[in-house]
């Protein structure tokens, strides 16, 4: 019997029409194509399951995909195999406002969830314009860093439903406990007193070997994850920055006092590009805006939010009075009317796909690390000098940092925009991205997520790391079936 | 039986022979007990042996060495910071030898990031200082700061500041880790360079084999570096008061205060600590054993007890407190604005303040572990769980009941208390913790019973726990949770350590206990396989039961 039709066996949907495969192949990556061989649509974890089993013991590849648009050729199948899309698994199991968190299934988009919160009074906190028909579940696995920094917390999974390389269906954290089911809520009759909001144990941080592993690992099958109130009142604060290092030391400053909520700084092309209505705008945006752009939102929560916003703008006046005199924190950035409340709405939603980074000509690449604040400008002058060996305009260039930690730590992101039909700034930007990439982890930048053609380098450079990573591999996925061909595995 | 003369006069050539002992005065030094967490208890009767030697290394080069000859010679060995944590962080076969970290002390600060990078033999007390002087604070767990901060963090890490700062494991960032068969592994940004500030991958995060929400109790390697994350605090050091032991930290209570709420119900209570959580303020929140009180007014074990009898059920019924502090971490307005919040939620739920002195005791600097077992020498946390603040008020209640109907005595009567529960990361989680006191000079069988009956009241009431791996028998919680989470921690051990050289029989050390203590016999009414997964040769070792 064939494959798809064993599979048609198994879940509600499958496919092998190459019109149907042709959806996963590429991406918006330069990664090179690659093609599966079958595509399910599970509906359930047992579905997902038997797939797995299935693959198991034919020692077939499996990839899991959840979101609509994918971006750094990590769901690219690199051996064939299946594809197992998980976007009709798409429901928001619970919401749970007393105890503050949301469980929900891998196909749920940042839409869906904004909008299903925001009914509520809740919110949950994103990355930076995250796509709105992107997993919710993919990107927090994936550790896409959040805007919101004033939580100590830093991280917001709680339990999940695993399915491991062999099929079997295991859940970690508190939801681990007999008799929790994926329907666990109160209305409906199997309610249990462990609510699944711890994420470590049993017996080992589980969680902790799925997040960052690009599928590798396991195929999450449900999430619970922290959501916070939606604020009461938000204010946006910018100052605009043409020294870079004053800014950090700014908020080196302010941060750990726990003043606002998101905070971003953006340098002027992605600013611009953000901001623009039209393609055509964007020249005459990058031309008026300053280098760099801080961008600052107090938030009063449940209680007293007038009060908490006041205490907060005092602060940062007396700060900026006596230490930070060039700081200019406005609640409009002159030449811009309109943009506070234009940015703060970006802020705390979801992007309509596709990016705002295909505005100027359609593709982007991204290069994202972790950093210490205090260097990112010397970040910033290693990829100058990349750049200035290659012919691609270092004006083209995106820069966004975004402090994490009470500014403990920054994630630094760089943009190239490009035309996908030209092949040779495509290699260009692959170069660029490669040599300004290794001079940065000479100089200390960590790549905690490693795509494109960074992976190599930097697997390489973590021998024992790498090394111990296959040994776990090896027990959670012991005929690597899950995603192979993927980080180093 | 010693080690053999070839394999310690190897182990001697690593540190010098005045780093490594088998006098057995020294040995004694590292017995179980005499008292403490779950001392004399069955399982440090019958599980624990005392060392065969003891070797402190130096630096991590070292501990790699040791831990390559142990493997070669087939030497047990279990890694030992202070020993805090009674006897599962003690020897538990014959001829092991114990791999003492205190001298790994190296400890620098990166104030800007917010991080300490420290060796196992840092304890928290100067680890805490260093961190007011540099404007943060970290938590200290329940063991005191006497304990090893990496121990602490590995197993434990939690305490009433958790309501702002939040669980353990995230404080964990860069991290070198000999594992059981000698290889190195370094973790976040230790990975791929010298530089520990960050935690993180790359990719997959390996720090999942580091503990699983209460630690492994070294079966799976010897950590030998961690930088440690702290949170800010505000920017003044408390100042220390007071002669010892009676000392304290002098709060000045513009940017930090504690205030105690006497509140009408239990519900009252619950509902506080939610609205707490909602509002966002706070650095701590809880209601604590109602006999902490007594220890903190004893001046002595006699006095402690003349307080508590004088207590009953009727007078802890209709007695709630919520205990907050408050932190300006921005300004004295800060606390301005929270201390008005915190008087709009205790209007609601009818508190009224009591005198709360102007002062910390414990938290923030010392933890209170000397004065834990005061009243009767040993005790244990026979469940310390974090979930849901929903779970947290029932499973309190549920051990209460259960130890008051047939466990006490030969249990210390607390006349109902539900014990210690509180919210966590701003109502994110609730915390419980259930502790109990016996008098070592009984019969403790019933301790023992206790505390595996509790296990599976968690099982049967669906209540997740911390005491699962190795604190209670695998063959008993591993199909319960997960399900089967034992299979996947007894492959990652085997994956390591083949020949589980590294403190053996853990994790299946209670397991074994149960097998080997009569007086739990009857207990087993779960599947226990004829033969444990462990290789044959530690059965030659261990005690016969």
């Amino acid at each position: 019997m064939s494959m798809i039709n064993e599979l048609e066996k198994l879940v509600a949907k499958a496919s092998d029409k190459a019109a149907d495969l042709e959806v996963y192949a590429k991406d918006m990556s330069m990664m090179p194509a690659g093609y599966a061989d079958a595509v399910v649509w599970p509906e359930s974890t047992e579905e997902v399951s038997a797939v797995v089993k299935y693959a198991y013991e034919n020692n077939i590849p499996v990839v899991p995909v959840s979101s609509q648009t994918h971006m750094y050729g990590s769901t690219i199948p690199k051996q064939g195999g299946i594809v197992i899309d998980m976007k009709n698994m798409n429901k928001i199991l619970e919401i749970d406002l007393k105890h503050k968190f949301v469980r929900f299934q891998p196909g749920v988009t940042w839409n869906q969830m904004y909008e299903e919160l925001d009914k509520v009074g809740a919110r949950i906190m994103m990355p930076f314009t995250p796509l709105g028909n992107r997993s919710v579940l993919s990107d927090t696995l994936d550790r896409c860093v959040i805007t919101n920094t004033v939580y100590d917390y830093g991280e917001v999974t709680q339990s999940l439903e695993i399915v491991w390389g062999d099929g079997s269906v295991f859940r970690s954290g508190s939801g681990s406990v007999h008799g929790f089911a994926a329907d666990n809520t109160p209305t409906h009759g199997l309610y249990t007193p462990s609510r699944g909001v711890d994420p470590s144990g049993p017996g080992l941080d589980f969680y902790r070997i799925v997040q960052g592993a690009q599928g590798t690992m396991g195929i999450i099958t449900w999430m619970s994850a922290k959501l916070e109130l939606k604020s009461q009142i938000d204010k946006i604060y910018f100052a605009p920055i043409e020294d870079l290092d004053y800014a950090n030391e700014f908020l080196y400053k302010i941060m750990p006092r726990r003043i606002g909520q998101e905070i971003v700084l953006l340098n002027k092309v992605d600013l611009a590009t953000v901001i623009a209505d039209t393609v055509e705008d964007i020249p005459e945006l990058c031309a008026k805006l300053p280098e760099w752009t801080l961008a600052i939102v107090l938030s009063g929560v449940k209680r007293r939010p007038e009060e908490k916003i006041a205490y907060e703008e005092h602060y940062l006046t007396d700060v900026i009075n006596t230490t930070f005199k060039d700081i200019s924190l406005k609640p409009a950035l002159p030449g811009f009317p309109g943009l506070g409340r234009k940015l703060l709405n970006i802020l705390k939603t979801p992007w309509n796909a596709p990016s705002w980074k295909t505005k100027p000509y359609g593709a982007y690449e991204d290069m994202f690390f972790i950093a210490r604040p205090e260097k990112a400008s010397e970040y910033v002058e290693i990829l100058s000098k990349v750049v200035a060996k290659h012919t691609y305009p270092h004006t083209m260039i995106g820069a966004y940092i975004q402090p994490i930690e009470h500014n403990r730590a920054c994630q630094i992101e760089f943009t190239f925009f490009y035309d996908p039909a030209n092949e040779a700034e495509k290699e260009e930007i692959a170069a660029i991205v490669y040599e300004a990439g290794v001079e940065m982890m000479n100089n200390g930048a960590q790549f905690t997520r490693p795509y494109g053609n960074l992976v190599p380098v930097i697997y390489d450079r973590a021998g024992g790391y790498t090394a111990t990573l296959k040994r776990v591999k090896g027990i959670f996925d012991e005929k690597n079936i899950l995603n192979p061909g993927t980080l180093c595995f | 039986m010693a080690i053999s003369r070839q394999a310690y006069k190897a182990l001697e050539s690593v540190t010098g022979s005045k780093y490594i002992s088998e006098d057995p005065v020294i040995m004694q030094g590292y017995k179980s007990g005499p008292g403490g967490y779950e001392a004399g208890l069955g399982y440090e009767r019958v599980m624990t042996v005392l060392p065969a030697a003891v070797i402190l290394p130096k630096d991590t080069e070292e501990v790699q060495k040791i831990v390559k000859i142990c493997n070669r010679y087939h030497i047990p060995y279990v890694p030992y910071a202070t020993g805090f944590y009674g006897p599962k962080t003690h020897c538990h076969v014959d001829d092991e030898l114990i791999i003492d970290m205190k001298r790994m002390q190296q400890f620098s600060w990166d104030e800007k990031h917010m991080y300490a990078d420290i060796g196992p033999g840092v304890i928290y007390s100067s680890l805490q200082q260093e961190a007011f002087n540099k404007g943060c604070y970290g938590v200290i767990g329940g063991g005191g700061a006497q304990c090893s901060a990496i121990a602490n963090l590995l197993g434990d890490g939690w305490s009433p500041l958790s309501l702002k700062i939040g669980l353990p494991h995230r404080r964990i960032l860069g991290t070198e880790l000999v594992l059981p068969d000698g290889e190195i592994v370094r973790m976040g940004s230790l990975a791929g360079s010298d530089d520990p500030f960050w935690g993180e991958g790359p990719g997959p995060d390996l720090r999942c084999i580091l503990r699983g929400f209460t630690g492994l109790r070294g079966c799976l390697g010897i950590v030998t570096r961690m930088a440690v994350k702290y949170l800010p605090f505000i920017q003044e050091s408390p100042k220390p008061q007071g002669i010892a032991p009676n000392t304290s930290l002098a709060l000045d209570e513009k940017r930090i205060r504690w205030i105690n709420y006497q509140v009408p119900t239990k519900d009252d209570q619950v509902k506080a600590m939610y609205e707490i959580g909602a509002a966002e303020i706070g650095g701590a929140c809880t209601k604590v054993p109602v006999f902490w009180r007594a220890i903190a007014k004893a001046e002595d074990k006699e006095e402690f007890w003349d307080i508590w009898l004088k207590e009953s059920e009727e007078s802890l019924k209709n007695f709630h407190l919520v205990r907050v502090m408050l932190i300006g971490y921005a300004s004295e307005e800060q606390m301005d604005y929270e201390l008005a919040v915190l008087d709009d939620i205790m209007q609601e739920c009818h508190g009224k303040p009591r005198r709360t002195k102007a002062s910390d005791e414990s938290w923030l600097k010392n933890a209170d572990s000397a004065g834990m077992w005061l009243m009767t020498g040993s005790y244990v946390s026979v469940e310390f769980v974090i979930e849901s603040l929903n779970q947290s008020v029932q499973h309190g209640e549920s051990f209460a009941a259960l130890k008051a109907s047939e466990y006490t005595p030969p249990l210390f009567p607390d006349f109902g208390d539900p014990g210690w529960f509180q919210n966590f990361e701003s109502g994110h989680q609730g915390y419980s913790e259930f502790l109990i006191y016996w008098d070592q000079d009984e019969d403790t069988s019933g301790v023992d019973r206790f505390f595996l009956q509790t296990s599976k009241m968690n099982i049967e009431n669906n209540y997740y726990s911390s005491h699962l791996g190795p604190h209670q028998p695998l063959y008993l919680t591993g199909p319960q949770y997960g399900p089967n989470y034992h299979l996947w921690l007894l492959k990652v051990k085997n994956e390591f350590d083949p020949d589980w050289i590294c403190h053996p029989p853990v994790p299946l050390a209670h397991d074994i206990f149960v097998q080997r203590a009569e007086w739990m016999h009857d207990m087993i009414d779960w599947e226990v396989p004829e033969k444990f997964p462990m290789p044959s040769w530690t059965a030659t070792l261990t005690k016969e039961a």
